[in-house]
């Protein structure tokens, strides 16, 4: 995540995973969660923040959560269930299930299939928020295996020449595990921005970057401007010459793969309705796993080794950030928004809960 | 691809789809290959130039290939193998195929796989250009299967925040059949605009867009200039607050599919004509009844071009449809070649003694 969306330090109230982790875990039981799905939950949100994905972590969506459950939109005791099945596949009705709950344990499910055949996929209908979905991915790391996520579903974002939201920015997410290297996790979304960055954006007073969003009739704003009152989000690409057919693209795949292929779910999301894709190749089906980690360790190293352009003193590759901000942050503690421990302390008090620890 | 790009009216000489397969594949065959192999090869070279994908077509590459298989790059008879094998996956060690014609074996044998299993994927190395991705990705769709291929290989794109390239400008295909609908096929690359773009902007004198390429340094261009004699390509998304991150990214995972996965391949070790390639089939039937997912595929396509267009547009569009709009106009009226392209093609035929090109 850009520096410029994390938390200022003076407004920041370090809490460590542990205390966080205890916390969340006592608010989903509380939301009638089964121990194990709480756990699960807890698991794929305390990800989040160690690893700096702030928007995906408990400031923003334990709150949001809660409302939904709340709003009989997400089930808290989903009863999924595999619809059919193949040895290389499934597809799963979620049952309205929480993603961050369901889709760990269907991604163990592909993971077996994998190391079975070598490919486990398995599509997820009827399914509620995922989370961030590198978690997903992430998962078949310690299995020497490929992991690949998408969760899709909802409209924000038009297609290229488009005036109306008709897709999502819906992300894709690939974790590949290197041998000394921090493992490669990229998780990207599809569109240029996310809608909530156009928000601070507004907040701050800052003009608009040149193709991050466009103008509520879908032309897009290529100079700087005040943030218009409505605007819409982009393909990433942002104009048909810079790519956006690419972002609109990936949108398109993600929405065929989860919702198409699950159960023909697409458009408007109706009580947050999401379907999901989780994926797992097993390296050794294609080659000596330890050859392929070393040459995933000399690739990674030859990129983040690339000369930096003027202007800046690193080279990364997606997952590297990542990783060096969670080993900060489990020494430091997860820097949270002043109001987001308000926030806690207020929902711990309404459900009889001891304080965050901090 | 943008109109920009086409062959400008007065230097179009149409040729019918069956007369290039033709002539194409009797210079395959003249360069040693087995004819069913040529016309593999021809089919895949023709396919992207009746869908209008000229960057990929007969007259780009297969001057180049030409000398590929005089050069010794290309075996015209290889003898490739499978090195791993489960009964999802397999490994190919390509022995220097034409990537024309071992992606297409490789998609076979994927789809064999996916129809016992419910998917197939094969890596592949030592293989050759392996021409426009989405014909690979496309042979899975007559089977009820999404298609992927990625082709990997080549160090012409910098990283996010990098001044030298270290990726190549690797492709992403995919191809979803409908039922009455043109199938959904999406080929895209990482980087924000293809090398020989830049060359035709050169050409025209016309300047370079905001974003759309980096200076020798790797900084990336903001403003209108012209086009500087040295540039760097940079991934989709040009800077990282648009998202040059997620074109990077999609470049390095495109390339563990191919390169690393099959043999350890990137940069240096993979330049652009050894080839390392990944295809993969998905039997829809493996997750949902064929007939409701067609059905839902096409509810969701006329949604899609159903959007009303932006101002300054008439149409909305899905991956794919343009293309097989341009497909039904050039088998009516020709495919337009260059005449350059065309006079290549006599000097050829003489030289090899084929044939001309019918016109």
């Amino acid at each position: 995540m850009l520096q410029h969306f994390h938390v200022p330090e003076e407004d920041a109230v370090r809490v460590m995973p542990d205390a966080l982790r205890k916390t969340v875990n006592e608010l989903f039981l509380k939301l009638g969660f089964s121990e194990q799905d709480a756990w699960q939950a807890t698991d794929v949100l305390l990800l989040s923040d160690t690893r700096g994905v702030d928007t995906h972590g408990v400031s923003n969506m334990m709150r949001r959560y809660i409302d939904m459950v709340a709003k009989g939109f997400i089930n808290p005791r989903p009863n999924w269930k595999i619809t059919r099945e193949t040895p290389t596949t499934a597809n799963v009705d979620c049952d309205q299930g929480l993603g961050i709950a369901v889709i760990p344990r269907v991604m163990e499910l592909a993971i077996e299939k994998a190391k079975e055949t070598g490919i486990g996929m398995i599509t997820l209908g009827n399914g509620r928020h995922a989370g961030m979905i590198a978690y997903h991915a992430m998962m078949a790391l310690p299995h020497d295996m490929i992991g690949y996520s998408i969760t899709a579903g909802g409209q924000s974002m038009p297609p290229t020449f488009g005036a109306e939201p008709r897709l999502a920015p819906n992300p894709h997410a690939w974790a590949v595990p290197a041998d000394k290297e921090p493992p490669f996790v990229l998780d990207i979304s599809s569109s240029s921005v996310a809608a909530n960055k156009i928000q601070l954006l507004r907040r701050m007073n800052a003009p608009t970057i040149p193709g991050m969003m466009a103008t509520a009739d879908g032309t897009p704003i290529m100079d700087e401007r005040e943030v218009p009152e409505e605007t819409i989000v982009l393909p990433n690409g942002a104009t048909r010459e810079l790519g956006s057919h690419k972002g609109y693209g990936l949108s398109a795949v993600a929405q065929i793969l989860g919702g198409i292929l699950s159960d023909g779910a697409f458009g408007p999301y109706e009580g947050g309705h999401m379907s999901h894709v989780v994926a797992a190749y097993s390296i050794e089906a294609f080659t000596d796993v330890d050859r392929f980690k070393k040459s995933m360790d000399d690739f990674l190293k030859y990129l983040r080794e690339t000369p930096p352009a003027p202007g800046h003193d690193r080279v990364y590759y997606a997952g590297l950030p990542e990783h060096e901000e969670s080993i900060d942050r489990h020494e430091r503690g997860i820097p949270l928004h002043e109001e987001v421990v308000d926030w806690f302390d207020q929902a711990t008090a309404e459900f009889g809960l001891p304080k965050l620890e901090r | 691809m943008l109109e920009h790009f086409h062959v400008p009216e007065e230097d179009k000489v149409f040729v019918k789809e069956e007369d290039l397969r033709q002539t194409t594949s009797d210079v395959f065959a003249a360069m040693g290959m087995p004819r069913e192999d040529a016309d593999l090869a021809a089919d895949g070279l023709v396919t992207a130039d009746i869908r209008g994908c000229e960057t990929h077509g007969v007259s780009n590459m297969l001057r180049n290939y030409v000398q590929m298989f005089r050069d010794g790059r290309i075996n015209p008879t290889p003898n490739w193998k499978i090195t791993n094998e489960t009964s999802a996956v397999a490994t190919i060690d390509a022995d220097k195929s034409h990537g024309l014609v071992m992606c297409p074996k490789a998609m076979d044998i994927a789809v064999e796989k996916a129809k016992k299993v419910g998917i197939g994927a094969v890596t592949i190395h030592n293989s050759q250009h392996a021409g426009m991705m989405a014909y690979h990705a496309m042979r899975a769709m007559p089977h009820d299967m999404i298609g992927y291929a990625i082709t990997g290989g080549g160090a012409v794109m910098v990283p996010t925040f990098g001044a030298e390239p270290r990726v190549g400008a690797v492709p992403h295909a995919w191809a979803v059949p409908a039922d009455k609908m043109p199938p959904f096929v999406l080929d895209i690359s990482s980087s924000s605009v293809a090398a020989n773009k830049l060359g035709l902007l050169r050409r025209t004198g016309a300047p370079v867009l905001p974003g759309l390429v980096a200076d020798e340094h790797g900084t990336p261009i903001m403003d209108e200039r012209e086009v500087p004699e040295q540039t760097r390509l940079l991934p989709w998304g040009s800077t990282r607050e648009l998202g040059s991150h997620k074109g990077y990214g999609m470049a390095v995972i495109g390339q563990v599919f191919s390169g690393i996965l099959s043999a350890g391949l990137f940069g240096v070790t993979n330049p652009p004509g050894n080839g390392a390639q990944f295809v993969a089939a998905f039997s829809i039937d493996a997750f949902r009844d064929v007939q409701e997912f067609k059905s839902s595929m096409d509810e969701f396509l006329t949604y899609l071009v159903d959007t009303p267009p932006a101002p300054g547009h008439d149409r909305v569009y899905y991956a794919g449809l343009p293309e097989h709009e341009e497909t039904e106009k050039r088998r009516a009226e020709g495919i337009p070649l260059h005449r350059e392209v065309v006079e290549w093609y006599d000097s050829i035929s003489s030289e090899l003694d084929l044939e001309p090109l019918v016109r």
